[in-house]
């Protein structure tokens, strides 16, 4: 054998190439998705051409439990072509693309059931600031070869790279569903009482709980959560604030609802997220990982061009 | 220098190190040389290398308890023991290793009048609070107890050398035991002095071969059970097929029985008697769960004897006593114990049963309330 | 490929061999070293050790690969002393090298241009459990299951189950982003680590990732969890405990062929089915395993599968119940559930001690780690023996089937002449048919020196650009781990801080 001179898993997908040329290697440049989370991080500089990423599932094989999509493709769209083959993923659904669900890499409200967005990404393809296509990380489930390009780029709004397209994991739907409330249960008492809830939510008088699985083990659950309090089938999850506050989980065992202002919030128990009205104060980066995060964004972007006027130091 | 180990044992090793957790010096060191890993490494060094045989590399085989406990762990039965035998035999043959005031100490044990005179001496050292504390000695060392007298001769008792002399109360509770189950005790005596254990360890083996052929001659007029209530004693005599290479030797081997062994085999004999209101810890003496691989038989003779067994969650991991290795090694020895002691403390225990003097006296030094299990039994039996 | 994959490691090989050549045995750096003196006071003189012992020890991990000599070994037993070792090598312009347990598979802790090694077993400390965040801080020293044991009286485990899992480190873990059977449900150590404390290679100290919900900034944690120790060195990391299963069940079904079983363990997924694990091993390795562990592995099948799903009763018995039926419909020929934790145990300890069996067999081994799509897994498994045997190399499969992660295990006596060379172009055969067939390199055991060679079959010279710049934004000159990951001419810097070797080391 000799030595190829391209590697086995080579991009010869045009729609990328063509991608890859639109973005260029000069000029601001930033990708936009459905803009519903388009301030965070920051407002995009004026300068900025604005393009979109393109869009289209490339290769889903539900027996891989992997999608291979162009991020531009809506997460609403690439979950119901999941949907057919009884499968989903991580990625949270509020109307945005799946780009944009890793560049910001929020994760979804079923977060404890679903996964979190940062573990899901398996293999990322982005378009560097010179313009040429990178691939990080592979097409398998499992995979530790090379360093971690697809967890750099989940939550790094685009500044390092432009993404293109990734490879998802995907995961059964569960046989059943089924949201339960109760006004008078102890949320915190409840993760002792039921094994994996796929949300637990709180907005400091009400609870809410996500149970799935099979419908005997979600009835035994069901049953068990009898002892924690009156619950009854709700609808779904409460309206949530706009605000997202990242806090740990054991900061919500003291949540008052002051912190807030208004003292409307829901809370997200065992994962610390929160939602109220008013947004968090700024966060801040400790020195070394500020300078590393500098470092960082000057190895890969060194003119800056990638999405300028966001960072990730206060997103 | 050729350390006259077998090649295909020393290859038998792929280096995986799923020993390293079970050996003690690799526990509290967390050092690779102090692991039977490394010291089979070095051990390649030495022999297909010509590694300098310096003071580290005397360090690293010096340091090892030989208690064995990472043979079961590995999966490619690497004869760990024997290779680290063989290797102190070869560089004690070359007066690299167990120096000549060590040679003499271990003369007394095949000489029982000279044991029993250096014993009386101890005794009384002891007593005025000469000897330090940790080494665990028996508060009073009664070597003026009476002797053990034959019963009958269904087996051998193997009495040996430092246990006669020091523990005798645990042999008449062994053999009061087996003579509740129905067996007629003969006890070996002089016929037996010592089965040379602890010059196996020190890679005085010349020692041990001559004392196992005496042991041989004198105890194969008949193929009797010979039961043995010392665990290392037991496996160093389980160990003379190997030692000599002898059918003779292989046969006698076969005969050897540890006495919770024994018992575990006839135990519908013991009568049935009302459990002793204690909580109970088995220790697993190395020489007992790794090399003779029985420690299990402790548990079934105990269970009906107390009211309740409990286990250290230490996998067995040795205690720090190795024979002569609590007084040569005595920091790492007392590292190794102060990890036991904490798993014993963790399961608070009445009482910790342990089938090997040894042991017993290494954790009785760190205030264990140790006892040997047939010390238990016989208790019940005797409802005191 | 298969040609410069073997250049490659000719001239690794080469590079180590310069060292053993140069006397036999490494060069002892006397006391008097200056470095070694700084050392020494910085940690304590016993926990600095330059000795010929020591260095030949550090050679080695469980791969194949036999490293140079390394500089001194130190036992850092806090992060100043980490933090003080990392500055003493900038100001001695030497790289570092971490070990845990050694039990590596890819080269990973083997020096390569004489670092400064350090090993992280005396830090071994369980920090803290924090309930309220379902974590634990621990150092990087500590034993994988000493951790699951510590936790188990609280209801809860460690994830990820690497077979080595009895003696390898949690550091050693991030640094690999290990795996292990159990993986397969809950997911590789990327998952379980929320948070790290890691001594930067230019000796500041930093907190990477955190407890909270969405950590601000680039996710740094992830970038580090299974770089190999290229970006630094972890001394504290905040790990997800995770709740116990109330119920388990596992069950032991057997086959004719490697073919059935594949096939039912792609059928299994595509019924909609993620058991907590479901690994093969195919005949000669059953065979080894059972000799050691006596766990009633079936020794005239063509191929064992271990199933086992955990979780609330009634929904695992419905799984197992499928499990078995879709076994039966792929040729299963006994499908058998463990009765007892005891037999559980005993059918886990055959599966996790497969690797150290093989040496009943013959006394070398060399294992590749390859991932390929599960639907592809019986078509590159008969790939896999015809390779072996067209180079008359002994191989034996034992595999994370449920994930696609191959363990071909090439068995050899390396005393025979030529026999290494021939294990080497039957593994980069092998290599390559993965990632044709939609794999990748590694799926657990990491790059290290061993697949470097190989990483062009995956990557684009702009993706490892990209990779290397990743690293230089960590390490600018390449100092920790030197030489690792990826391929030489990749990461300039790094040929730079192997040629940075004091001449005295190298001879």
């Amino acid at each position: 054998m000799d030595a190829p001179k391209q590697p086995l898993l080579a991009v010869d997908d045009p729609v990328l190439h063509a991608f890859a040329e639109e973005v260029g290697a000069e000029g601001p440049v930033a990708i936009e998705g459905n803009r519903t989370r388009w301030h965070v991080g920051g407002d995009l500089a004026a300068d900025a051409r604005v393009i979109k990423a393109p869009t289209g599932m490339v290769a889903y094989a539900p027996e891989e439990m992997t999608a291979q999509v162009r991020v531009g493709t809506p997460v609403a769209e690439f979950h119901a072509a999941l949907a057919e083959k009884g499968q989903r993923s991580a990625l949270p659904e509020r109307g945005g693309t799946v780009g944009g669900a890793i560049a910001v890499g929020q994760n979804a409200l079923s977060m404890l059931g679903r996964g979190r967005v940062r573990t899901s990404v398996l293999q990322i393809r982005y378009i560097s600031s010179e313009g040429r296509i990178i691939s990080g990380g592979g097409p398998t489930v499992k995979n530790v070869t090379g360093f971690d390009l697809p967890r750099l780029m989940v939550g790094s709004l685009g500044t390092l790279g432009l993404l293109a397209e990734a490879v998802i994991r995907t995961n059964p739907i569960p046989e059943v569903s089924v949201w339960l409330r109760s006004d008078d249960a102890d949320p915190f008492g409840i993760a002792a009482t039921v094994l994996k809830p796929s949300a637990l939510l709180w907005d400091g008088t009400a609870t809410w709980v996500e149970l799935e699985g099979h419908g005997i083990d979600v009835a035994a659950e069901t049953a068990a959560l009898a002892a924690s309090g009156t619950f009854r089938e709700a609808e779904g999850p409460p309206a949530l604030p706009a605000q997202r506050w990242s806090l740990k989980p054991s900061e919500l065992l003291k949540l008052t609802g002051a912190e807030f202002e208004t003292g409307e919030f829901v809370a997200s128990v065992g994962t610390g997220t929160v939602w109220a009205a008013k947004p968090q104060p700024p966060r801040q980066l400790n020195r070394a990982a500020q300078l590393l995060t500098h470092r960082m964004k000057a190895e890969f972007d060194p003119p800056g061009r990638l999405n300028p006027g966001r960072t990730v130091e206060t997103a | 220098m050729d350390l006259k180990l077998d090649p295909d044992d020393l290859n038998t090793c792929v280096q995986c190190g799923l020993c390293l957790p079970h050996c003690p010096t690799f526990r509290v060191t967390g050092d690779e040389a102090m692991s039977p890993r490394g010291r089979i490494q070095l051990m390649r060094e030495v022999q297909d290398n010509d590694a300098p045989v310096d003071d580290d590399v005397l360090r690293s085989f010096a340091s090892c308890v030989q208690c064995r406990g990472c043979e079961p762990a590995c999966p490619s039965s690497v004869p760990y023991g024997h290779l680290m035998e063989r290797t102190r035999e070869t560089l004690a043959d070359a007066k690299l290793m167990t120096p000549g005031w060590q040679r003499l100490a271990f003369l007394p044990l095949a000489n029982p009048k000279l044991l029993q005179a250096g014993s009386a001496a101890l005794a009384v050292a002891n007593k005025l609070h000469l000897v330090p504390k940790r080494l665990g000695l028996p508060e009073e060392i009664r070597v003026d107890q009476k002797p053990i007298i034959a019963s009958g001769d269904d087996v051998y008792f193997f009495t040996g050398c430092v246990m006669d002399a020091w523990q005798r109360e645990v042999h008449h509770a062994g053999v009061r035991n087996l003579e509740a189950a129905g067996f007629g005790v003969t006890p070996t005596n002089e016929l037996a002095p010592c089965c040379g254990a602890l010059q196996a360890h020190a890679g005085l083996a010349g020692q041990t071969r001559t004392l196992a052929e005496q042991m041989m001659g004198n105890l194969s007029v008949d193929t009797r059970p010979i039961v043995v209530d010392s665990a290392g004693c037991g496996a160093a005599m389980k160990d003379y097929g190997h030692l000599l290479g002898t059918p003779e030797a292989k046969a006698f081997s076969e005969r050897v029985f540890d006495i919770q062994e024994f018992l575990a085999l006839h135990l519908e004999k013991l009568p049935a008697v009302s459990a002793l209101d204690v909580r109970v810890a088995v220790q697993d003496p190395c020489h007992l769960r790794h090399v003779q691989r029985v420690h299990e038989a402790t548990r079934t003779v105990l269970r009906p004897f107390v009211r309740e067994l409990v286990e250290l969650d230490d996998d067995g991991l040795c205690c720090g006593a190795g024979g002569a290795y609590s007084v040569l090694e005595p920091e790492l020895a007392g590292d190794i114990r102060d990890r036991k002691v904490a798993a014993i403390d963790q399961v608070t225990p009445d009482l910790v049963a342990s089938a090997n003097p040894g042991c017993a006296m290494h954790l009785a030094g760190a205030g264990v309330p140790t006892i040997h299990p047939m010390e238990i039994v016989d208790r019940a039996l005797r409802g005191i | 490929m298969a040609r410069s994959a073997l250049k490659s490691l000719q001239s690794l090989k080469d590079l180590a061999g310069r060292a053993s050549r140069s006397g036999g045995r490494p060069a002892d750096e006397t006391a008097s070293d200056p470095l070694i003196g700084e050392l020494r006071a910085a940690l304590s003189p016993d926990r600095v050790r330059s000795d010929g012992a020591q260095k030949a020890l550090m050679k080695k991990d469980a791969s194949v690969f036999e490293g140079g000599v390394s500089g001194p070994l130190c036992y850092p037993e806090s992060t100043a002393e980490v933090q003080a070792i990392m500055k003493l090598a900038e100001k001695y312009d030497r790289g570092v090298v971490p070990r845990g347990a050694g039990t590596g598979l890819a080269g990973g802790a083997i020096p390569l241009g004489a670092p400064i090694v350090i090993a992280a077993t005396k830090m071994n400390h369980i920090l803290e459990v924090d309930l309220d965040n379902r974590i634990a801080w621990v150092e990087p020293g500590v034993i994988n299951l000493d951790l699951t044991k510590h936790l188990a009286p609280m209801g809860f485990h460690f994830a990820p189950d690497p077979s080595s899992q009895q003696v390898c480190t949690i550091g050693g873990n991030v640094a690999n982003n290990s795996g292990g059977p159990h993986c397969l449900a809950y997911g590789v150590t990327n998952a379980h680590v929320v948070a790290l404390e890691v001594v930067l290679p230019s000796g500041e100290v930093t907190v990477l990732g955190g407890l909270d919900a969405e950590p601000l900034g680039y996710d740094l944690r992830g970038a580090f969890v299974g770089s190999e120790g290229t970006l630094g060195f972890t001394t504290k990391v905040a790990v997800t405990i995770t709740p116990n299963a109330p119920d388990v069940r596992t069950l032991l079904l057997s086959f004719d062929t490697v073919r059935d079983a594949a096939n039912t363990v792609s059928a299994i997924i595509a019924a909609g089915i993620v058991p907590a694990a479901l690994e093969v091993m195919d005949q000669r390795i059953t065979q080894a395993v059972e000799a050691y562990v006596g766990a009633g592995y079936p020794t005239d099948a063509g191929a064992v599968l271990l199933a086992e799903v955990d979780g609330l009763a009634d929904g695992i018995k419905i799984d197992a119940e499928r499990i078995g039926d879709i076994g039966r419909q792929h040729g299963a020929t006994n499908v058998r559930q463990a009765e007892t934790d005891h037999e559980r145990a005993l059918l886990w300890k055959g599966r996790k001690t497969a690797f150290g069996a093989i040496a009943q067999i013959a006394p070398d081994y060399y294992l590749h780690d390859t991932v390929v799509p599960r639907s592809k897994l019986a078509d590159v498994l008969e790939q896999i023996y015809e390779i072996a045997d067209r180079h008359d190399v002994l191989v034996m499969n034992v595999f994370h089937a449920g994930d696609g992660n191959l363990h071909p295990l090439l068995v050899f006596d390396g005393r025979e002449e030529g026999k290494l060379d021939a294990v080497h172009a039957a593994g980069a055969e092998i290599v390559t048919a993965s990632v044709a067939a939609g794999g990748v390199l590694s799926g657990e055991h990491g790059i290290g020196v061993e697949k470097q060679a190989y990483m062009d079959l995956m990557f684009t010279d702009d993706d490892m650009d990209h990779q290397a710049r990743l690293r230089r934004a960590f390490d600018p000159v390449c100092r920790a781990n030197p030489g690792k990951v990826l391929p030489m001419g990749h990461s300039c810097a790094d040929i730079a801080a192997l040629r940075s070797v004091p001449a005295d080391v190298w001879g």
